[in-house]
């Protein structure tokens, strides 16, 4: 009988949540951008219409036309099929950084928020030292040390990541430890570990994706970033980033491969914004913009 | 006040630290042996490799070569680049010191007011087309990265009509792509900040007694209403700086500008770590010294802040 009621009430939840998001429409928007990129990734290995890593000198620079839809870069590789390619890659990319990035952050705040004392203070501080090094500047130490790579990238956007989650968790956690369920779990003997894992956790799930789909954006850009700058993603995988970079230098005659790279980029990125913005304002209203 | 500086200054030492070491650790720690690499086909000439390694300093035991270190930071030395051997690395970075702050403070300067107005404007006219037109040119303007807005700007500005330079450093129009390239998600930032703050700004009590003793809506907004919008805006221009410093590395690669984010990057490839190291060194003190001043700057001109921050 309860159980029947929670499901009705989470029906209604969820259409009413659905109402509401349809109304948003630069959330609906970025809904149809995201889905568009990911469909694109997840179908990049069907849908390309050439390899996207065979060179050809004899076509080399082609204009956008009817062999190539968007043309050939500079050893005569298909730009099209380089961009669909290029878009697995970076969610890919983004797709672990955020996975790292929450796995250590929630730990983190987790442990910091039951424990206390030295141990959240050591948590808390090292957040506080790794986010007043700029974001690119751990990057570039790390790229120094690592060399350039696709592990550089995963490494450095996880570190400067972690700590935002590892605040967020630590104090949402703080705040549930004074309620009754809890102390209910403490009484009952329940061990720490299942009580932060099985009672916590899940309260604190809806802000976490929150934060997370708010984050999206920054990381898929971070890594075109460091991709364009040569630190990130290598040849012979394509990156829009990269792409960008062996675009410029051809951007007088042979303006496609560029623009197109920075068209299909900024798009997503600004997908990913639109619907990580609609979605925190949609789902928690107490995270607000700062 | 003095505590509450004080308090802000201590908090700057574990980054300091944390800098040091890592570059150190950078420095020392990296695959593969500089002084091989500079030797190259000398490889087998000892003399000469005892002499580089003694000037170096690479021949002593490592916690006498940090001690070095440190000492040498405090000096202002950062030792000496491997890529050109023998020249020290204050020589190779000095004539770059000034272009990365200066690209960051002159689109810091560009973005303020322009973040401002554009944010105002749209609090102004909230839920009206001109507020969403506003809020979607934000959102493109903080999601298209830099260097691809830089793609069309060249394209476009440079390429297509001519106004500007393609690259280069030499006269004042070399500057303005940059520039405004890198003052374009600084504003979007500032404008999406300022209308939120103004949003909540104009539904305050001061705000409606204003408008009910009769004061001309100019008035409302200038006198009562901005000002309590700039306080908060003065605390994220720290954020800002960070993202603009990032924002130079790119943009001086991209043009061609011989600052100290371009210098940074070819060093990493070149395998110069010192350089590197120094740079590093320099933008994370750059940023902690912005962070610090903005602290500061917000426990002047709010009470509360500098009180709770010492209890």
């Amino acid at each position: 009988m309860n159980g029947n009621v929670e499901v009705v009430a989470d029906a209604t939840g969820a259409r009413d949540f659905l109402r509401r998001f349809i109304r948003t429409r630069s959330a609906v928007l970025g809904f149809i951008l995201v889905v568009l990129a990911v469909a694109t990734a997840v179908l990049s290995p069907w849908i390309t219409p050439n390899d996207f890593s065979r060179t050809n000198m004899a076509f080399i620079w082609e204009p956008p036309g009817q062999d190539f839809v968007l043309g050939t870069d500079a050893v005569g590789r298909d730009v099209l099929s380089r961009l669909i390619v290029g878009a697995a890659v970076s969610l890919v990319v983004a797709l672990s950084v955020l996975s790292i990035a929450l796995v250590v952050g929630t730990t983190a705040g987790m442990v910091a928020a039951w424990k206390g004392g030295w141990f959240d203070a050591f948590v808390m501080r090292t957040a506080d030292v790794t986010l007043a090094f700029p974001d690119l500047i751990v990057a570039i130490l790390i790229a120094a040390m690592l060399g350039p790579g696709i592990p550089t990238v995963i490494l450095s956007l996880a570190v400067v990541s972690w700590p935002g989650i590892a605040r967020i968790t630590r104090s949402l956690v703080l705040s549930l430890r004074s309620e009754l369920f809890v102390d209910a779990a403490i009484v009952s003997g329940t061990a720490a570990r299942t009580i932060l894992l099985r009672h916590c956790l899940p309260n604190i799930v809806p802000a976490l994706i929150v934060r997370a789909s708010v984050g999206v954006g920054f990381v898929v850009m971070a890594e075109a970033t460091l991709s364009f700058l040569g630190l990130g993603v290598q040849e012979p995988l394509p990156s829009w980033g990269g792409m960008i970079r062996d675009g410029l230098p051809a951007l007088r005659s042979e303006p496609h491969l560029a623009l197109a790279a920075g068209t299909a980029l900024g798009l997503t990125i600004i997908g990913f914004n639109l619907l990580g913005d609609g979605l925190r304002d949609l789902l928690d209203p107490r995270i607000r913009e700062r | 006040m003095t505590a509450y500086v004080l308090r802000r200054l201590l908090g700057l030492f574990p980054v300091l630290v944390a800098a040091i070491i890592l570059t150190f650790a950078a420095n020392r720690f990296v695959p593969g042996d500089p002084i091989t690499i500079m030797l190259g086909d000398q490889g087998g000439n000892v003399v000469l490799e005892r002499k580089l390694r003694a000037e170096y300093g690479l021949d002593r035991p490592v916690s006498v070569q940090f001690v070095d270190y440190v000492s040498g930071l405090a000096r202002g030395d950062f030792g000496l680049s491997f890529r050109y051997p023998g020249v020290p690395v204050t020589q190779v970075i000095k004539d770059a010191l000034w272009i990365s702050p200066l690209l960051a403070a002159a689109a810091l300067t560009l973005a303020i007011p322009i973040g401002i107005a554009l944010g105002v404007l749209a609090a102004l006219r909230r839920n009206t087309l001109a507020d969403t037109g506003i809020i979607l040119i934000l959102v493109a303007g903080l999601s298209i990265p830099n260097f691809a807005l830089a793609a069309f700007f060249v394209w476009g500005f440079a390429l297509k009509l001519g106004w500007f330079p393609v690259a280069g450093w030499t006269t004042w129009k070399h500057a303005v792509l940059p520039v405004v390239i890198l003052a374009i998600p600084a504003a979007a930032y500032l404008a999406r900040l300022a209308r939120t703050f103004m949003l909540e700004v104009l539904q305050q009590d001061y705000v409606r007694t204003a408008r009910a003793k009769g004061l001309s809506e100019r008035l409302v907004v200038w006198r009562h209403s901005l000002r309590n919008v700039l306080v908060p805006i003065l605390t994220v221009c720290g954020l800002i700086f960070g993202g603009l410093i990032t924002g130079t590395i790119v943009v001086e690669t991209i043009f061609n500008i011989p600052g100290l984010g371009r210098i940074a990057i070819e060093s990493i490839f070149a395998r110069d770590y010192p350089v590197t190291m120094a740079i590093v060194m320099l933008f994370t003190l750059f940023y902690a010294v912005i962070n610090f001043a903005v602290d500061v700057l917000y426990g002047l001109v709010d009470p509360r802040i500098r009180v709770e921050a010492v209890r």
